[in-house]
């Protein structure tokens, strides 16, 4: 049996192959970074009311929020729904679970190669900023991390505080994807700096209110 | 043999002609490079090694991680801070005591729960339960020593100022409130060092009838589960994912939900102090004792996961656990279905309270329809959602279910099938007779569609909607989606108002669909709906809905009096009838009721049913029947745009005449005497948060996304072959023709 190696066998079998795994590897981390840099201008459409600011014409999602993480330098644009298409360019929101700041569970998922490689160096009581089209920063803090099983991770339901679950892939360090572990870091919504936060505007307008019937009264008792 | 071939690498020797004093130089620089090429050679080898020891050693890595997460385990179970900042504590639940008495329709339990503080000091626990969705909570008692105290039914915030006051002045004093339908929280305060509490919550419930059988659930992991001492048992509990036990995860409650606690705030579980335990197997052990009083001769009587002791005495069957006792680690089920002849058709309980009579109707429609009467022909618009975030495994499923829906469809049956993203495309442009050719063309219609594109579900939705009024087919409307969409209030509008004579089904496709929007659109469309989280369930579910949608039904369902009365009906607008599912009204009348005909339209004809409702025995229970249905209907009203306020004092002045907790009532139990001296200390316990309690309380979200990317192994990969490439490519160079060399030298 003769095979011969020559030249063009190896620019095709090792070269091009090789060249085009590259590619793709560099595509996709790419896309990650770029698709986050398109957002931002998005994010700044949807903070301006158009709440369905589309990054790009043909894209099937829009930032929903924006997460920040002060300690670790991370600052991601969010998008709705957590389809393979929409992880790809960002971290997605859940449609099922309740918006980021609101009460209940939140589910925001990414690749652990890209936008959430930084979940493994969280810690209990780091702060997790998120920002919303309708609110301001909800502080979070990071309350603990799992390890679970794909298929039958469950929140507790909680709906007299709001929650936020970051998740992943776990383990980080593994090569091949689609393993059935996931890593999710929790945090809480910190209800006093939320609470405050959230409710001034509507002291203010209480207070406006306030003032509006008491200029009716002075009127009424003027006449 | 591997014979290299040189020849594309004899220019070198061909240069040595021309410059005659050529020799193969092994200089510095080609011994070098070899050895570069070698060890590159090796590197390559290694990452390839290291790829398919990764791959092989995918499965077994979960006992890796159970190792780290060994010390870290945390217990299920209420936990009390201490002085000592990292130490806690647990409150164990010493004895669950749960009794049932099942008459008629209704079921009454009532939950005895025996608490014991074993810190020594003065604590104030709160827990969070589930129980079952319909369950209406009346009575709170607390029990210390000889005294009991019992709870009253207050406006939420009130009952909350009454409980805060007590706990301030050192009362006993114990805070039932709803958080969800199926989910509440018990708080008690004042617990001396040493005490021991007895807790009894009752609640009634409406059995589950259908198909002929009667179930009754009660959602075991309403205890804490508490595991003293032995952390290895308790941990391969936690932890285990074995596959083969994934039927029984929907059953067992959270020692199979996967969860593993990383950090949790319990740092050391050494450090928490062993409570007293009575023995290692008894732990949060539970007991059930169920009186069961159908009046109906039994065909089958059997409890789905747990043995149990059957005797009878009279009309009474009294049911308990063979063991006397289990841990609370699965939920309790037990279903019964009377003998064929006697399979209930029609059943009415009443019960007069004060001026006001209560009346509680169950009818079965009867169901020979689907045997010898003219099936029902029907005309169904699939509607498919097959926007970008469908791509992948969500089209795969929905393309499956798709097809298996044509093949079930009948010669007389007409279908069509409508397809949206950005724009909104359909098959035909009417519905078309269930022909071979048609289906043919309907099954390389779906074959060909391709998830892309954004999700402009109001046309679609409008689309299939408006159809002329055929009075001859029954319109239905089969609509799978992933539901990612914001739009939810325009689309429940767009649903109301085309809806008509058709009816709406929703599957929800994919890993996470937006259930909240699926399930709402199936209400409006007076449909219902279907969740298909795996392909592999794709077979089963749509087998389920299609002999659902098949069989004949029954529409229009009215209720008249014969008699001159003023009566309060929930639910309002009665829903539609499948095959197997019976009709169950609340009835409230100011005057006794003798006569009520039901009428409806099934398969095309009327239907008209009697029923004489003259009865003298009285059942317990149905007033709180009734209310809690009123309750129910009036939160569902919100949805529709009632008022708020209006509900939230509809639903309070109902809950406090019937004594009922709900969203704006809690209960509110407090000792007279005060126990706890003022001037001494009183400990919050803290709950972990995300504390497996068990499924009810839970939300699951379904499946959770693919989270890793491709990117690492593509560039591994492309670089180990780029490696090889270059290494097998200068190896070549180097190996010059053998008997050149030996000229050379």
């Amino acid at each position: 049996m003769h095979f011969k190696i020559t030249k063009p066998y190896i620019v095709i079998f090792l070269f091009i192959p090789g060249c085009w795994f590259i590619g793709q590897g560099l595509y996709i981390e790419s896309k990650a970074i770029v698709a986050q840099q398109l957002l931002e201008h998005a994010w700044k459409n949807v903070k301006a009311g158009d709440t369905r600011s589309k990054p790009w014409p043909w894209a099937d999602t829009w930032p929903i929020a924006r997460l920040t993480v002060p300690r670790l330098n991370i600052d991601l644009i969010v998008l709705a729904g957590d389809s393979g298409r929409t992880l790809a360019f960002g971290p997605g929101h859940n449609f099922a679970s309740s918006t980021p700041g609101k009460k209940g569970n939140s589910l925001i998922s990414a690749h652990r190669d890209t936008h959430f490689n930084f979940l493994q160096y969280l810690q209990p009581g780091d702060n997790i900023f998120i920002e919303t089209a309708q609110s301001e920063n909800t502080i979070y803090k990071v309350t603990s991390s799992k390890i679970v099983n794909m298929d039958n991770a469950r929140f507790i339901d909680d709906q007299s505080s709001s929650y936020v679950h970051l998740v992943t892939c776990y383990p980080f360090d593994s090569i091949i994807p689609g393993g059935s572990q996931r890593f999710i870091v929790s945090a809480r919504a910190q209800s006093k700096l939320g609470y405050t936060h959230l409710h001034k505007p509507f002291i203010k307008k209480s207070l406006e209110n306030a003032n509006f019937i008491k200029s009716i009264l002075n009127h009424k008792v003027a006449f | 043999m591997l014979f290299i071939n040189t020849h594309f690498l004899k220019r070198r020797p061909r240069r040595e002609y021309l410059h005659d004093n050529y020799r193969p130089r092994k200089s510095h620089f080609f011994i070098w490079s070899k050895r570069i090429i070698i060890t590159l050679l090796l590197i390559t080898l290694g990452l390839l090694l290291m790829l398919l020891g990764n791959l092989a050693y995918g499965g077994t890595r979960t006992t890796e991680f159970q190792n780290i997460e060994f010390n870290k385990l945390s217990q299920g179970s209420m936990l009390i801070k201490t002085n000592t900042s990292g130490i806690y504590q647990q409150v164990p639940l010493r004895q669950t005591d749960v009794d049932m008495h099942v008459t008629g329709m209704i079921v009454r339990s009532s939950i005895k729960q025996q608490f014991e503080n074993t810190s020594d000091s003065w604590i104030e626990a709160e827990y969070v339960f589930p129980l079952p969705e319909n369950a209406a909570v009346d009575h709170l008692r607390i029990r210390i020593g000889e005294r009991l105290i019992e709870g009253r039914i207050k406006e939420k915030l009130e009952a909350k100022r009454t409980y805060e006051k007590a706990k301030r002045e050192g009362r006993k004093a114990a805070l039932v409130e709803q958080q969800h339908p199926n989910l509440f929280t018990n708080t008690l305060a004042n617990i001396a060092p040493g005490e021991s509490i007895i807790v009894e919550l009752e609640y009634q419930q409406v059995l589950h009838y259908e198909q002929g059988n009667f179930s009754l659930r009660f959602p075991m992991a309403i205890t804490p589960r508490y595991i003293p001492g032995n952390i290895p048992q308790q941990f391969t509990l936690l932890s285990s994912n074995d596959t083969s036990e994934k039927d029984m995860a929907e059953t067992i409650s959270f020692s199979q939900t996967g969860w593993v606690h990383h950090t949790n705030p319990v740092q050391d579980a050494a450090q928490i102090t062993p409570p007293v335990q009575s023995g290692p197997n008894k732990v949060n052990p539970v007991s059930i004792n169920l009186k069961l009083n159908t009046g109906l001769p039994l065909e089958k009587l059997f409890s789905r996961y747990h043995n149990i002791v059957k005797q009878q005495a009279n009309d009474v069957i009294n049911i308990s656990l063979a063991n006397g006792v289990t841990p609370s680690d699965r939920d309790f089920e037990l279903v019964w279905t009377p003998q064929v002849k006697h399979a209930p058709k029609a059943a009415v309980f009443s019960e007069k309270i004060n001026h006001d009579y209560f009346q509680m109707l169950m009818l079965t429609p009867p169901n020979d329809g689907a045997h010898n009467g003219q099936p029902l022909a029907r005309e169904i618009s699939y509607i498919i959602d097959t926007s970008g975030s469908m791509h992948g495994v969500s089209m795969t499923q929905a393309k499956q279910s798709l097809l298996m829906a044509l093949d079930r469809l009948r010669l007389h049956d007409k279908f069509n099938i409508i397809q949206f993203n950005s724009i909104t495309d359909q098959l035909f442009s009417h519905s078309q007779i269930a022909s071979f050719e048609n289906i043919l063309i309907a099954k390389q219609y779906i074959n060909r569609l391709k998830a892309e594109g954004g999700t402009e579900m109001a046309p679609a939705l409008k689309l299939a909607l408006n159809k002329p009024a055929d009075t001859h087919y029954v319109h239905q409307v089969i609509f799978l989606t992933d539901g990612s969409v914001g739009n939810e209030s325009a689309l429940f509008d767009i649903i109301h108002k085309n809806l008509g004579k058709s009816r709406l089904f929703t599957i929800g496709i994919g890993s996470a669909p937006n259930s909240y929007f699926m399930r709402k659109a199936a209400q409006f469309g007076r449909g219902s709906f279907t969740y298909i989280s795996d392909v592999n369930e794709v077979n089963n579910k749509m087998t389920s809905l299609f002999s659902k949608l098949e069989s004949p039904l029954m529409t229009d369902i009215k209720l008249h009096f014969n008699q001159n009365v003023v009566t309060e009906i929930w639910p309002e607008r009665l829903p539609d009838l499948y095959n197997g599912e019976p009709v169950i009204l609340a009835i409230k009348s100011d005057k006794p009721l003798q006569e009520i005909s039901l009428t409806g339209t099934r398969a095309l004809s009327p239907w008209s049913a009697k029923l004489n409702l003259k009865t003298d025995n009285t059942s317990k229970g149905i007033g709180i029947f009734w209310a809690r249905k009123k309750i129910a209907a009036l939160m569902d009203s919100i949805h529709d745009g009632a008022n708020k306020e209006k509900v939230r004092t509809d639903i309070i002045d109902v809950a406090l005449t019937h004594h009922l907790v709900s969203k704006y009532t809690s209960l509110v139990a407090v000792d007279k005497t005060p126990s706890r001296p003022v001037d001494t200390g009183l400990d919050k316990t803290r709950m972990p948060v995300n504390l497996p309690y068990g499924q009810n309380a839970y939300k699951s979200f379904g499946r959770l996304p693919q989270t890793a990317s491709s990117a690492e192994l593509n560039l591994l990969f492309g670089f180990s072959l780029l490696m090889l490439g270059l290494a097998l490519a200068v190896l070549l160079r180097q190996a010059v023709p053998p008997q050149d060399t030996t000229e050379q030298s």
